[in-house]
């Protein structure tokens, strides 16, 4: 027991500092990939800062070239491999509730984005008060190639970037850079990784938990930086136009009328990805997406939960094992989906990832109450 | 004394504040928004009941919010942290209309439109009907541009016209290559659309229809779109062939050319600014001898052959007429079912508001109480969400009925959708009005939407027919039933009259808790008051017409029983379309709360004045329903913001005081 502790411990290392709390995230060989102990870690590690009248900030950043890449999903596919998908809906469960923590935290957690920042990352950062891109930050909500749907909280933050970039970035996985997470409002501040020491420094030494202060303090070390021309957050035109479409079918279609009007490598590059992805992760990563737009962030987690189980349970397709072996285990880039085509995906099977689970001993997520703190506006809007 | 100690220990927390300029104050002693969430359950599955109140197509409605939200078309704001849409009604007239226009190309482009007018069956038409329900929720001007575009000029062409009609002028309407609009009412004649003055004739010399304004009375008025957009219209005329009028017609007309400017011979102006629904450019058109084609007549009801007779294969000029008046359905079928929607955004603010706005302690250093923890706003509020719930049953029974029609049943759909009509606008006005009180100072401010909603759909209650008009048409038609049945001695058979065969029903001199919530006693109750009113109605008529007066003078003289009796039509239909739809559902949590409602509407129907004026109720029996009103608030209480949010409106769609109201008023939301 005692070796797992400190292996948990080890894996997110925390530094005290006046009033503010670093905690880096530090697997860096597997990418920071989030553990069921790092997560069990962090969960514990916030909720006693909460009431901790001594912190007043947290920040979160990641050892090595990624902030976080996400998940450690090999270990829920082990478990679901061994028969046991339950584990697997244990570790979604505490990571969820660490994301709806974050979400509506009444300490202000800046989140040091200074490189891989995926699926699980984006997780425990986007939901934070504070998101700090740097030149190396790389984005991405990458799980419709995994035959997985973006969860920990996506389909509510996607859902409010501006026009429909949200459906873009989750149906296609594409990457974003850190002058477009900015431009786009998924990153809060850019900050050159130069600086990052003494910001780190500078937020050490704030005595508050005032996000105004805190915001002008990394606005010192910021930059302004420009999004290159290819970008497709300078295509929202194009996106609004297709991915604002009722279905995936519709989206596609919408992509090649463009195509047609326009020999445009990044029209067919889109196509290309969408038609490589998980016919069932694009169908229901839209529906997911689309509700998560009219609900609060609680309401979104509790379904991506659903969602997330009857992924595991792989009772209409098993996309998910069969994504993480092509890409993860085996890595022959080469996943054989099932089903294979949009159109196998009725309405009514994608009804079925939405409803609760036919088994006895499953329950719905349950969040903690977080009507004994004092939310900020911030935080309260999110509900 | 505690009260003045505790006035002066706020003041002076109000005082030692720490000074302004710091961006957030303390919040300790004052004050806290707490969202309403964290403190009330839902103790029903609000997805379940959202199901069950819009009845159809609730991805699209989503889909459609969705598509309003994402855009910088709809005006989007950020208050307390939300966003929240909400049309600039502060600009000028000119700018709403481009806005308004604006709107609609961005739906075109997004494919909204699709399927509206070529599209056939009943799926589409409850789309349609959807669409309008969602849209109605952001702005009347909108709705109004679209509705007269799809229901009335396209509705025109599909039920007047014939195959080649529809081939030439749906496809480009669907695609706005065509914009449309449908000239009826005149300045001299609104509701008496058989009275209209504009004359058409015929030229078989050059198959030609030549219309005109004869007079400054005949002029078109009112008419949406006219002013600035529509390039066709539909013009209502009298036909006169050969030196005998045949009645009123529909010709299809060119007013504006590809290049904006109106066409020779039509004379356009603008009504100007209106006290709401400045985004739809209603406009005033006159016709100096415009002429046009033959096929322009929209010839399903009568033709006129090449060389100049008139041929109909309806005889019966009022028959002729009444065919002619079926699009006018479609439009009314939209206002009836559209308008509790706007009730529920009321709703849903006022409620909202209630379940976090607090006032007087009851005790000293008590917390102050909640609106909605006061039986008097519990009983402000909770009847008319009641009513919501009833209407939306109702208004899915209508939907259904229209799309399903059948040429039988059109005589039905016109009795229910002008009752239907009449009864939801008004209720719909009432519930704002309130729900603008309940909400205090804050429900004066623009912001907060209320207000614009009253000013916006005022004018429900008067296109489309007037409500008193369409209420008496309603009577009549029952006194038409009535007398059907009584000469031929036959049974009353349909628009639910059935109960008219039954023995009068009676209403037992104790009422007890348990016979006021019960279905059979409500239904009894307002049957009783319908079958009465019927009888007293047809009793007066009779009376004055043995006295020597017309039928018609004998209607109108009897307009007091003729409201009476259309409002018990309506409350009576309603509340069967509530009992049916609850009857469908198992038992559970869903099924009890509707039950609540269900009494909750009934009950507050009891309390129409008829039931003392007629003695259908006795003054104790009335003190009864009135007790019960008050229970049954009280233990929908709790269910208050489930039965709001069952509404499905996303937040952006109400208004900063439905949340964080204040964040949204803080210091450091000042634009400084």
């Amino acid at each position: 027991m005692a070796s797992s502790v400190s292996s948990q411990h080890d894996q997110v290392l925390v530094e005290a500092h006046a009033s503010a709390r670093i905690l880096t995230l530090n697997r860096p060989k597997q990418l920071n990939a989030l553990s069921f102990p790092m997560i069990s870690w962090l969960l514990e590690l916030f909720l006693a800062y909460e009431v901790d009248p001594n912190v007043k900030l947290v920040i979160l950043k990641g050892k090595g070239r990624a902030f976080c890449a996400g998940g450690d999903v090999a270990a829920v596919v082990h478990d679901i491999r061994a028969g046991d998908w339950k584990a697997g809906a244990h570790f979604f469960l505490k990571e969820f509730t660490l994301n709806y923590l974050m979400a509506t935290y009444s300490k202000p957690q800046v989140s040091i984005l200074n490189g891989i920042t995926m699926g699980g990352g984006a997780g425990a950062s986007m939901h934070g008060r504070f998101r700090v891109a740097t030149e190396n930050t790389v984005f991405a909500m990458p799980e419709t190639a995994l035959g997985l749907f973006p969860d920990v909280g996506a389909s509510y933050f996607l859902s409010r970037l501006p026009g429909f970039f949200g459906e873009y970035l989750g149906l296609t996985g594409s990457k974003l850079d850190g002058a477009e997470m900015l431009a786009c409002g998924l990153a809060t501040h850019f900050v050159p990784s130069a600086n990052l020491p003494i910001l780190e420094a500078a937020l050490c030494k704030v005595d508050s938990s005032d996000p105004v202060i805190i915001s002008s303090i990394i606005d010192q070390y910021c930059k302004q930086p420009s999004v290159k021309e290819q970008s497709a957050y300078n295509r929202l035109d194009v996106i609004d136009r297709c991915f604002s479409q009722k279905t995936v079918e519709k989206i596609l279609t919408a992509l090649e009328k463009e195509a047609v009007h326009q020999r445009d490598g990044w029209i067919s590059a889109t196509i290309e990805t969408l038609k490589k992805a998980s016919p069932t992760s694009l169908k229901i990563s839209l529906r997911s997406i689309r509700e998560g737009r009219l609900q609060g962030v609680g309401a979104c987690l509790v379904r991506e939960y659903r969602m997330v189980c009857h992924v595991m349970q792989g009772d209409f397709s098993k996309d998910f094992l069969e994504g993480c072996r092509a890409l993860l285990i085996d890595k022959d880039k080469n996943p054989k989906w099932e089903p294979s085509k949009l159109e196998l995906v009725s309405d009514s099977a994608v009804d079925c990832y939405f409803s609760k689970l036919n088994d006895e001993e499953w329950e719905d997520l349950k969040l903690p109450s977080r009507s004994n703190f004092n939310l900020p506006p911030y935080a309260i809007a999110k509900l | 004394m505690d009260r003045a100690f505790q006035r002066t220990k706020i003041l002076t927390n109000h005082l030692l504040q720490s000074s302004p300029s710091s961006p957030s104050l303390s919040s300790n002693d004052c004050l806290n928004y707490s969202p309403p969430e964290l403190s009330e359950n839902y103790e029903f599955d609000i997805k379940e009941m959202r199901k069950l109140i819009d009845g159809h197509h609730i991805e699209e409605r989503d889909w459609l919010f969705g598509i309003l939200m994402q855009s910088k078309f709809f005006n989007p704001k950020v208050r307390g942290g939300k966003v929240f849409l909400l049309p600039d009604y502060n600009q000028s007239m000119e700018q709403q209309r481009e806005m308004t226009w604006k709107r609609i190309q961005y739906f075109l482009d997004r494919g909204v439109y699709k399927g509206w007018l070529t599209g056939k069956g009943e799926e589409v038409e409850l789309r349609k009907f959807a669409a309008f329900e969602v849209l109605s929720m952001y702005d009347h001007s909108i709705s109004i541009k679209l509705g007269v575009h799809f229901f009335l000029w396209g509705g025109a062409i599909q039920f007047f016209g014939t195959k080649h009609h529809h081939d030439k002028w749906l496809r480009d309407s669907e695609n706005y290559s065509i914009k449309g609009c449908f000239a009826m009412t005149e300045l001299g004649h609104g509701s008496n659309v058989r009275g209209i003055e504009t004359v058409t004739t015929y030229d078989s010399n050059t198959e030609e229809f030549v219309i005109n304004t004869p007079c400054e009375s005949a002029q078109k008025y009112w008419i949406g779109g006219a002013a600035n957009h529509a390039t066709h219209t539909v013009v209502f005329s009298q036909l006169n062939i050969n030196g005998t009028n045949q009645g009123v017609h529909a010709f299809i007309v060119q007013i504006r050319g590809a290049d904006g400017n109106v066409c020779p011979n039509i004379r356009i102006s603008d009504c100007g600014h209106k006290i709401g629904l400045n985004g739809v450019d209603n406009g005033r058109i006159w016709f100096d001898n415009v002429r046009v084609p033959r096929e322009n007549l929209l010839n399903s009801v009568a033709d006129v052959s090449p060389d100049g007779k008139y041929l109909s294969s309806i005889k019966d000029p009022d028959q002729r007429f009444a065919a002619f008046m079926a699009p006018l359905t479609s439009g009314r079928v939209n206002i009836a079912v559209t308008s509790v929607y706007q009730a529920k955004v009321g709703l849903a603010i006022a409620i909202r508001y209630a379940l976090t706005r607090r006032a007087f302690s009851l005790k000293p250093n008590e917390p102050e109480v909640l609106l909605l923890d006061y039986p008097s706003h519990q009983r402000r509020l909770l009847p008319l969400v009641a009513k919501t719930y009833a209407m939306s049953f109702a208004a899915k029974y209508l939907k259904i009925l229209y799309v399903k029609r059948t040429p039988q049943s059109n005589k039905t759909i016109h009795v229910f959708s002008s009752s239907f009509k009449a009864t939801f606008t008004w209720n719909n006005m009432q519930t704002l009005q309130e729900c603008r009180e309940a909400c205090g100072g804050q429900g004066l401010k623009t912001e907060n939407r209320i207000g614009n909603l009253i000013s916006e759909y005022d004018v429900q209650s008067t296109f489309e027919g007037d409500n008193h008009i369409l209420m008496q048409q309603v009577s009549k038609a029952l006194f038409a039933e009535y007398l059907a049945a009584q000469k031929r001695n036959k049974v009353f058979k349909g628009l639910g009259l059935e109960h008219m065969n039954r023995p009068c029903p009676i209403i037992p001199s104790q009422l007890n808790s348990t016979t006021l919530r019960s279905s059979q006693f409500q239904m009894d109750a307002l049957c009783l008051r319908e079958k009465n009113l019927l009888d007293l109605f047809v009793a007066d008529v009779s009376q004055y017409q043995a006295n020597g007066e017309s039928k018609e003078h004998a209607f109108i003289k009897s307009y007091q029983v003729a409201e009476d009796l259309g409002r018990a039509f309506s409350d009576r239909t309603i509340l069967q379309t509530f009992v049916e739809a609850e009857a469908t559902l198992v038992s559970g949590s869903l099924k009890d709360v509707l039950g609540l409602l269900r009494s909750l509407y009934a009950l507050t129907c009891l309390e129409d004045v008829a039931f003392l004026h007629y003695g259908y109720l006795s003054v104790d029996n009335a003190a009864s329903v009135r007790k019960e009103i008050t229970k049954i608030c009280s233990e929908l209480r709790p269910h208050a913001l489930a039965l709001v949010s069952s509404y499905g409106i996303p937040d952006a769609f109400l208004s900063p005081i439905a949340f964080n109201w204040i964040e949204a008023n803080s210091w450091s939301s000042v634009e400084h």
